[in-house]
């Protein structure tokens, strides 16, 4: 029988669950509206429940929802949830050092959990530590993903029962829209960052006749090509001490 | 009564029952999940992140979600729906203006739905 946690230093279990919870509220909202978005869309509640405690990755669940909706073939689902979580390789490459001496099968599992908040909270209290992967970071990281499964988890479930609630012909679907825009806005700080979306789009609605929702495939690639070439365009006429 | 509702509901109700198409979806996500998330966690130790590559994955996320978004909005039954009759580009407009000013997504989501709502109604 695998052992699927590593030892764990209580006092800083307790100091993890303690640093999340100033931010349940807002895991609250996002994963009421998540939730929500998610009925509009369409999806029935026993789906919804199986997809949420399976795939656990809000941005991605509501990203695929209008393909889903439409029987797009599945690799291009699947696509375009990889595509919306590249973020968390970002994430696993700078947080590895922790875990990378752990048994497989509790680097999996801590993998499965570190979302974007349990991150960014870890990444703040051990990125200069002088140890890495120790019961006291351990101890950490589950307080802080504990809380924010089970508050996001329960979030979902509220929102998938307003979300039923609601009239389902009054095109709420937008509602999924609008999430994944308040999911965006805060990615898109610099030029070239605009520069690529702005492209993206274009491209995604110049491409919709294309069979599969191949278009997004497509406008993906343009859109973080055009930004790449921003950044190096950038660099070249702008000192790199200039900017914030 | 908008097009765009009757259009998407029609073919919804047959993908979101087809437990089938679910069950695999939701398998390969689950895998998308796994596989990002756990990248580096389970790659050797030898294996890093190039920083060219790293760069590149800074921006997919946002592309993705601005391709979802920009042909959820800005098409209709696959053609681009780039008029002044299209309710949802307004309503995306207004609540973005809320979230950069407010970052609130409650307040967000509500005013968007509020000007569709009007829009769809009374324009």
């Amino acid at each position: 029988m695998f052992n699927l946690l590593p030892p764990i230093d209580h006092a800083a279990y307790r100091a993890g669950i303690k640093a999340m919870a100033p931010l349940t509220p807002a895991i609250t909202v996002w994963g009421i509206v998540t939730g929500v978005a998610m009925v509009n869309a369409g999806i029935t509640i026993p789906a919804a429940l199986l997809m949420t405690f399976t795939v656990f990755a809000g941005s991605a669940q509501l990203a695929v929802m209008p393909l889903l909706a439409t029987g797009t073939p599945l690799p291009i689902v699947w696509a375009t949830a990889l595509l919306v979580n590249l973020r968390f390789v970002i994430f696993a490459a700078a947080s590895r050092r922790s875990f990378m001496h752990l048994p497989w099968p509790q680097r999996l599992l801590a993998s499965y959990l570190n979302g974007d908040l349990g991150f960014a909270l870890f990444s703040r209290k051990f990125a200069n530590a002088d140890h890495h992967g120790n019961p006291e970071q351990w101890g950490y990281f589950y307080g802080l993903n504990a809380l924010n499964w089970l508050v996001w988890q329960a979030g979902s479930v509220v929102g998938f029962l307003v979300g039923g609630l609601m009239p389902t012909d009054w095109g709420f679907e937008l509602a999924a829209y609008l999430a994944l825009a308040a999911v965006l806005i805060p990615m898109v700080q610099r030029l070239p960052a605009v520069a690529g979306i702005v492209s993206t789009a274009a491209v995604a609605v110049a491409t919709v006749r294309l069979p599969m929702r191949l278009g997004l495939l497509l406008a993906v690639l343009v859109g973080v090509t055009v930004a790449l070439l921003g950044e190096a365009w950038r660099d070249r006429h702008e000192p790199p001490a200039s900017r914030a | 009564m908008a097009r765009s509702t009757r259009a998407t509901s029609e073919s919804r109700v047959n993908h979101f029952h087809d437990w089938g198409y679910l069950l695999a979806a939701f398998a390969g996500l689950t895998v998308a999940t796994l596989v990002t998330r756990g990248s580096f966690f389970m790659l050797p130790a030898r294996y890093a992140l190039p920083a060219q590559v790293e760069r590149a994955l800074r921006y997919a996320p946002a592309c993705a979600l601005t391709a979802i978004i920009a042909q959820g909005v800005l098409t209709r039954d696959h053609e681009p729906f780039l008029t002044f009759r299209n309710y949802q580009w307004w309503a995306l407009i207004a609540s973005a203006a809320v979230f950069v000013k407010t970052r609130n997504m409650v307040a967000m989501i509500a005013v968007g739905m509020t000007v569709f709502t009007v829009l769809r109604l009374w324009a």
